[in-house]
């Protein structure tokens, strides 16, 4: 027998209070008499208790047993007849990885998730029908097919939970759809989110208690300058605890530490470190020194810009005047027509410039946009302005440095207004110029006017411009960096074998084009070649969701009631109608065997004992 | 105004009624009663020598027949009847309060009183309590001064301790005529204390009639089961008791052999004894209780 609210039965507690007016009764109680005469020789000389002596009739017991009962019933207790088709939910994104403090030492949510599966799988009939599922990377049957307990248990203990966040689910709605279209008799779903609104058929099982955190949630390797050779690396570490933390940020690569950098972080705060001047390597690694609770946060990887240039498609209806960047060292150009780019699947430049274009959607890259037309997906386009005078710019900022914005008169201009968000970075009285916003780590900049071709010196505001344009761009051109559980684009790579962070090796094939076991975060690398011409291609894979990261407010997960399968009987049989049927039929006894004192009887009290007034 | 119970047919019945005595009475006046001299009723008590000068009329002509004597006859002298009616006035009267209990003491008193006011005959109220003085009226006759007698009982309430003898001993100092006393008391107090009062009573050559007077409260305490603690209404004294359905029984069998015993030395002293239950109903009590042991006709 279960209660489905067990929080009635701590009532419990307050049984004994039925003793009281018990107790109350048999305190000693002062009454006069007309003479005690004939009970001198009968006084048995009472102990003078100040609460008397406990009797306790039988109808105590019958009030007892009536409480007792109502107690139970409000607790709702069911006597469920044991399910034998379940299915078994674990939570294995990258926050069961949280190591927890128990008594018989650390043990991560994910393993104390799989003890209790295992302990969950001993308690049902050795008959039952068990389905295992796992909500990362997406919510499925493990397995593929329907095990036994037997069989279960030792699947349940080789799962490892993966570095992936949660993917965007109603649990409750995915679990109502498993107990509806599979009949599941019970599902148990064991997470570390708090859940609401349990139910009789869906039971979850919470696993870990709040913890602070501390995270590297951003790893960025770029080069200064797409003039020179340099890299910089840029760190951000969020504080996801209540209290400010001191922690050493380490970069690594190759294994070996580059340099190092103390922190202070702000309770719920992140700061951004930069490092530069530090040698070439193929990948490296940002952590965090220390232990927290989560491991897996506390690394992070990137590798370096696989090109030295800058690379740029330009998508142009007058590509002549795009021509002329060919001339800045580091920048590689190629130009094509709109409506090619509609067509194309280019993907080896690392900036679009659209002049006087724009596609439909945003682009995927960063980009450029130079007096788009009216349908942009970007910003509004006002007035014509001819030769409009600038006012204000923003300042400090790497677009305007350096910029004599007094001799920066562009000939036509049209003036701009973001539609949804956006920085203004160069104004004129008649409205913005130049806006610049960041989208999902790519940086997008619209310029009113045009400030092409690229003169040099001849036009120096304008070339100075330019190249801070193009620096501003470069500068957030990194290796690139996938999140777990995105699929990395082999396309580009001819065969070669690649090999995962945990040394699991698959070989691409010629013509493969994705790989999307991405489970688990660090460095994928592909190998080319033999022996001796071997190339290697690095991908940093990361966990991009920070909701993992933030381990002292877990989301709660609001479940509803999941509809009963159609075809199977009920098989929780409540209890509570007929223990408040049997409290009535006490009730009904109770006031039988010891009714309310009748009128005469009380009168003849009330009027002949009257309580003597204490002296 | 007379008490509720005193109905008009109570009243009614009540003056056919007489109270009878089993010794004889110095009454004043000629009345009903039996007195121990020699009178001019018709009923003989004695002969006596003729002496020169004696009514010829008394002369029994039967015995001179026979013997050639004269004698004459005496016959006895019907007097009225002095009557006295003690009533308990003391603490325990008052329990469990007044109209339970010494109110319808009063009320057989005032029955009582009204019976040998109805007969033209002499009634005297007492009331025994601890007083400077005796409570007492003076010599009520005629059915007029019922309302004296009410009035005197209306003005004493119950209380204090009582000391039969001692007090009966105060109001018998000015009791001049023997005549019927009739003793209206709970008696719960010890043998020593009532017996020398009942004894007092009968020195004074007293016809006596004893009414035991309980509440019901009294013969059945309700008490609740549990821890007690009795305070005695006259003299204060607390006691503890543990009250069972053991110790109630306990306590009625005391009470019965206490009746026993006050019964029981009323017989022995030629004491009429009856007991009155005060939820009793009045009538029914005076009516036909109290005739049934001789105490009216």
């Amino acid at each position: 027998m279960e209660f489905l609210n067990p929080a009635a039965l701590s009532a419990l507690y307050f049984l004994p209070l039925l003793l009281v007016p018990y107790l109350i009764k048999g305190r000693t109680r002062r009454l006069r008499f007309s003479s005690l005469l004939l009970l001198r020789d009968l006084s048995k000389p009472s102990v003078g208790r100040r609460w008397g002596t406990l009797r306790l009739p039988p109808i105590f017991f019958l009030q007892f047993l009536l409480l007792l009962l109502l107690i139970l019933a409000l607790g709702e207790p069911v006597f469920s007849v044991r399910p034998t088709n379940i299915a078994i939910v674990l939570d294995n994104s990258a926050s069961m990885q949280v190591l927890e403090h128990q008594e018989s030492g650390e043990k991560s949510r994910f393993e104390i998730a799989k003890e209790k599966a295992r302990d969950l799988l001993r308690s049902v009939p050795t008959e039952a029908k068990i389905d295992l599922y796992l909500i990362s990377p997406r919510f499925e049957q493990f397995g593929g097919k329907t095990l036994g307990p037997g069989e279960a248990v030792p699947l349940i203990a080789a799962l490892e939970p993966f570095d992936l966040g949660e993917p965007s689910l109603d649990y409750g709605k995915e679990l109502s759809r498993l107990v509806e279209e599979k009949g599941y008799e019970r599902v148990y779903f064991l997470t570390d989110h708090p859940v609401r609104n349990q139910g009789e058929t869906i039971k979850t099982t919470f696993v870990g208690r709040p913890q602070k955190n501390l995270a590297i949630t951003s790893f960025h390797i770029s080069r200064t300058s797409f003039a020179l050779s340099h890299s910089e690396a840029r760190v951000e570490v969020t504080n996801f605890s209540s209290e400010q933390e001191r922690i050493k940020v380490l970069l690594k690569g190759g294994e070996k530490v580059l340099s190092s950098r103390t922190v202070t972080v702000a309770p719920r705060k992140s700061v951004t470190l930069s490092f530069d001047r530090f040698p070439a390597h193929p990948y490296y690694e940002a952590e965090l020194e220390g232990r927290d609770a989560l491991a897996l946060d506390n690394r992070r990887f990137a590798v370096s810009p696989v090109s030295k240039r800058l690379e740029i498609l330009g998508v142009s209806p007058r590509p002549k005047a795009l021509y002329s960047l060919r001339s800045l060292p580091g920048v590689s150009l190629n130009v094509i027509s709109p409506k090619a780019y509609e067509e194309s699947r280019d993907e080896g430049h690392s900036l679009e410039i659209f002049h006087y274009a724009s596609p439909a959607l945003l682009p995927k890259k960063h980009a450029l946009f130079i007096l788009p037309p009216e349908k942009n997906p970007l910003v509004a386009i006002h007035r014509a302005l001819f030769q409009p005078i600038i006012s204000d710019w923003r300042e400090p900022h790497p677009l305007t440095r350096y910029v004599n914005f007094t001799l920066f008169q562009p000939p036509y201009a049209r003036s701009l207004e973001p539609l949804s968000f956006g920085e203004a970075i160069v104004q004129s009285p008649e409205g913005t110029l130049v806006v610049a916003l960041e989208r999902q780590g790519r940086r997008y900049l619209i310029l009113g006017f045009d400030p092409f071709p690229y003169l040099g010196r001849k036009n120096l505001p304008v070339s100075i411009f330019t190249l801070n344009i193009l620096e501003w761009f470069y500068r957030q051109l990194g290796g690139a960096s996938k999140g777990t559980g995105e699929p990395l684009d082999l396309s580009a790579l001819q065969g070669g074998v690649l090999v995962t962070p945990k040394d699991e090796k698959f070989p691409v094939a010629e013509g493969a084009r994705l790989f999307t076991r991405t489970f688990f975060q660090g460095i994928y690398q592909v190998n080319q070649g033999g022996e001796k011409n071997l190339t290697t291609v690095n991908f940093a894979v990361n966990l991009q969701d920070l909701k993992e990261s933030d381990l002292m407010h877990p989301v709660p997960i609001d479940l509803k009631e999941a509809a009963e399968a159609s075809d199977s009987r009920s098989f929780l049989f409540s209890l509570w109608p007929y223990l408040l049927l049997l409290s009535l039929l006490l009730l009904v006894l109770e006031w039988f065997f010891n009714p309310p004192v009748t009128r005469s009887s009380t009168d003849g009290l009330a009027a002949g004992v009257r309580l003597a007034r204490p002296e | 105004m007379l008490p509720a119970p005193f109905t008009s047919e109570f009243l009614s019945r009540l003056e056919c009624l007489r109270l009878q005595t089993r010794k004889e009475v110095l009454g004043s006046r000629p009345g009903s009663y039996s007195s121990p001299r020699r009178g001019t009723s018709l009923e003989f008590a004695d002969y006596r020598k003729y002496s020169p000068g004696d009514d010829l009329r008394y002369l029994d002509w039967g015995i001179f027949a026979r013997s050639d004597r004269l004698y004459v006859k005496l016959f006895r002298e019907e007097v009225d009847l002095f009557a006295y009616l003690f009533v308990d006035a003391s603490g325990s009267m008052a329990f469990p309060s007044l109209q339970a209990k010494f109110s319808p003491a009063c009320n057989v008193a005032l029955a009582f009183a009204y019976v040998v006011l109805s007969n033209h005959d002499h009634v005297k109220l007492h009331l025994l309590q601890e007083s400077p003085a005796p409570l007492a009226t003076p010599f009520f006759r005629g059915r007029h001064r019922i309302k004296g007698c009410i009035d005197f009982v209306s003005s004493i309430s119950p209380k204090g301790p009582l000391e039969l003898a001692p007090a009966l001993g105060k109001h018998l100092k000015k009791v001049r005529r023997p005549g019927k006393a009739i003793l209206l008391s709970d008696f719960l107090m010890p043998v020593s204390s009532y017996q020398p009062g009942l004894n007092l009573l009968r020195a004074f050559n007293l016809d006596i009639s004893v009414i035991q007077v309980l509440s019901r409260q009294e013969i059945d305490p309700p008490f609740p089961r549990g821890d007690l603690a009795l305070v005695d209404s006259e003299s204060g004294e607390e006691m503890g008791f543990q009250w069972t359905e053991r110790l109630r029984e306990q306590y009625q069998e005391a009470m019965e052999r206490h009746n026993r015993e006050l019964r029981s030395i009323c017989h022995q002293a030629g004491i009429h004894y009856s007991i009155f239950v005060t939820d009793q109903e009045l009538s029914k009590y005076v009516l036909q209780t109290l005739p049934a042991i001789g105490l009216f006709k």
